[in-house]
């Protein structure tokens, strides 16, 4: 059989494959500190002899997009934005994975919290002991004013590290680890402002107008596998007359 | 079938649940001691398939992988406990926590529960009570005849009885305060209760180790905003279009299919 039928398969393949990428990031819009996935289109030469020029298509998608997304007012103490390029830092297992959403909580314990990784503080998770009022500052650092006291006293201070994107992935819990599975070192000049959010930065328009054009690419893919499926028609009436 | 159908599926879902939240908050703009929830969202689990540097049929090392998102989840609704803005009513019984700190009540199962809405009432018994008849604690008694009552910034709450020119004190309000107060238990009619995930409450006197201290004559109001709800609200009704956009995309795609087949 014409191998045009299985190009053709390869392709459609992989635009419902990218329909799933870009489903995703439009479902995520609201999430805050959400980085868009970006879907790539890679051409794969088959391997053998005989097979130089035919090349199926096959979809990339592991690329985190770094662009930065709207800041939003909310008001709260423990509501941090990254102003700027840098990430948090979040416990997770024994190691550690970074986020840009900055919506922490406290527990019963007083362990600050994101969703349910302890956040990661210069030393090791933070601990925040009973305070009357907490402040974050742009540095990072975490001051806190005792029950009784008039002055703030620091206590400890936020990891912050800067990284490249591109040296990143995201994991299966969807926050993002280095490409080499290993912890990144703190860094200095990330800022930080507290009682706002990072919105996702998902453009919305982005997403849609690729939707519609993967979803017409589909279109053409059933339209060639409509005449691969008429030239084989073809074929066979070829011999029956 | 088409996963990005059940990936849009989560979106226009959180953004339901989101409408639900946003319906709430607008609704409670009026409600003394309300405190808007906000509902948070966060990436579901991803499907790693392939690892980047994985081996290929081939042989070569596969320079990038494959990972694929499954669409959001709402993870919870927060109380954000910020505080509204302050109503003068010039009602003796009112009172406004300025700062952080609840008044505890009865709760309507015996257990301690929390407020912050200060429209406070007599019962037939001359108890101090909350507007849904819950005791206060310490319980207040304000004899009969009494008039005049005073409540101080400190929770002193005083009385001046007839034929008496000094003020008789009657008692002091304490106040509580959590470590994490967006952990407590919304019971609706304005009370909280305590939880594993707020912590065990502290008690202490108005305006001392960090509690707010108490107005008279005034109410704290809803914190909720008007204008930010309606912006959500807007961002919201999108996100659910655009959602089901790629839902009738996703849709047309397998219309394509199954008519190329036919």
């Amino acid at each position: 059989m014409d191998a045009l039928i299985y190009t053709v398969m390869s392709g459609a393949e992989r635009v419902l494959r990218a329909q799933q990428v870009h489903a995703n990031n439009l479902a995520n819009l609201e999430t805050p500190g959400f980085r868009a996935n970006v879907e790539q289109s890679n051409a794969r030469q088959v391997a053998g002899a005989g097979y130089a020029a035919r090349h199926l298509n096959e979809l990339v998608s592991d690329a985190v997009s770094g662009r930065e997304g709207a800041l939003r007012e909310t008001g709260r103490d423990l509501d941090v934005a990254l102003q700027g390029p840098g990430l948090f830092a979040v416990q997770l297992g024994n190691g550690e994975a970074y986020t840009r959403a900055g919506n922490f909580s406290l527990d019963a314990d007083g362990s600050l919290m994101l969703g349910k990784q302890p956040v990661m503080g210069d030393g090791g998770p933070i601990n925040l002991p009973a305070h009357s009022k907490v402040e974050i500052a742009a540095d990072g650092v975490i001051s806190i004013q005792a029950p009784g006291q008039v002055e703030l006293q620091p206590v400890d201070r936020l990891k912050l590290v800067k990284p490249e994107f591109a040296a990143l992935r995201k994991n299966e819990q969807g926050l993002l680890v280095a490409r080499d599975g290993q912890a990144l070192a703190a860094d200095e000049s990330v800022r930080v402002g507290a009682g706002r959010l990072e919105s996702s930065n998902v453009s919305a328009v982005e997403e849609m107008v690729n939707t519609m054009s993967l979803a017409r690419d589909f279109e053409v893919q059933m339209k060639l596998f409509k005449s691969a499926d008429g030239m084989a028609d073809a074929g066979n009436r070829l011999m029956r007359d | 079938m088409n996963p990005a159908m059940w990936i849009s599926k989560t979106g226009v879902q959180a953004q339901d649940a989101k409408l639900q939240a946003i319906a709430n908050n607008l609704a409670n703009v009026n409600t003394v001691g309300f405190k808007r929830d906000r509902v948070m969202f966060e990436d579901l689990f991803y499907q790693v398939e392939r690892q980047p540097g994985a081996e290929g049929p081939d042989g070569s090392n596969a320079p990038a992988g494959v990972q694929l998102g499954n669409g959001t989840r709402m993870v919870g609704t927060q109380k954000v406990f910020t505080s509204g803005s302050l109503q003068t009513s010039n009602q003796s019984l009112d009172i406004a926590i300025v700062g952080q700190g609840f008044l505890q009540v009865e709760g309507p199962n015996g257990r301690p529960a929390y407020t912050r809405a200060g429209q406070l009432q007599v019962n037939a018994e001359g108890r101090l009570t909350n507007a849904q008849g819950l005791r206060l604690q310490p319980e207040i008694t304000i004899p009969a005849g009494a008039s005049s009552i005073t409540i101080a910034e400190n929770g002193m709450v005083s009385a001046t009885m007839s034929g008496n020119a000094a003020a008789n004190e009657l008692g002091q309000l304490r106040l509580s305060n959590f470590i994490n107060p967006t952990g407590l238990l919304a019971l609706g009619d304005n009370i909280y209760q305590e939880t594993a995930a707020s912590g065990a409450p502290t008690e202490g006197v108005p305006g001392a180790d960090g509690l707010g201290k108490l107005k008279q004559g005034a109410l704290e109001g809803s914190n909720v905003q008007v204008v930010e709800e309606m912006v959500d609200m807007i961002a919201a009704q999108r996100t659910y279009e655009m959602n089901t956009k790629v839902l009738s995309a996703a849709d047309n795609m397998l219309q394509y299919l199954s008519q190329a087949v036919r």
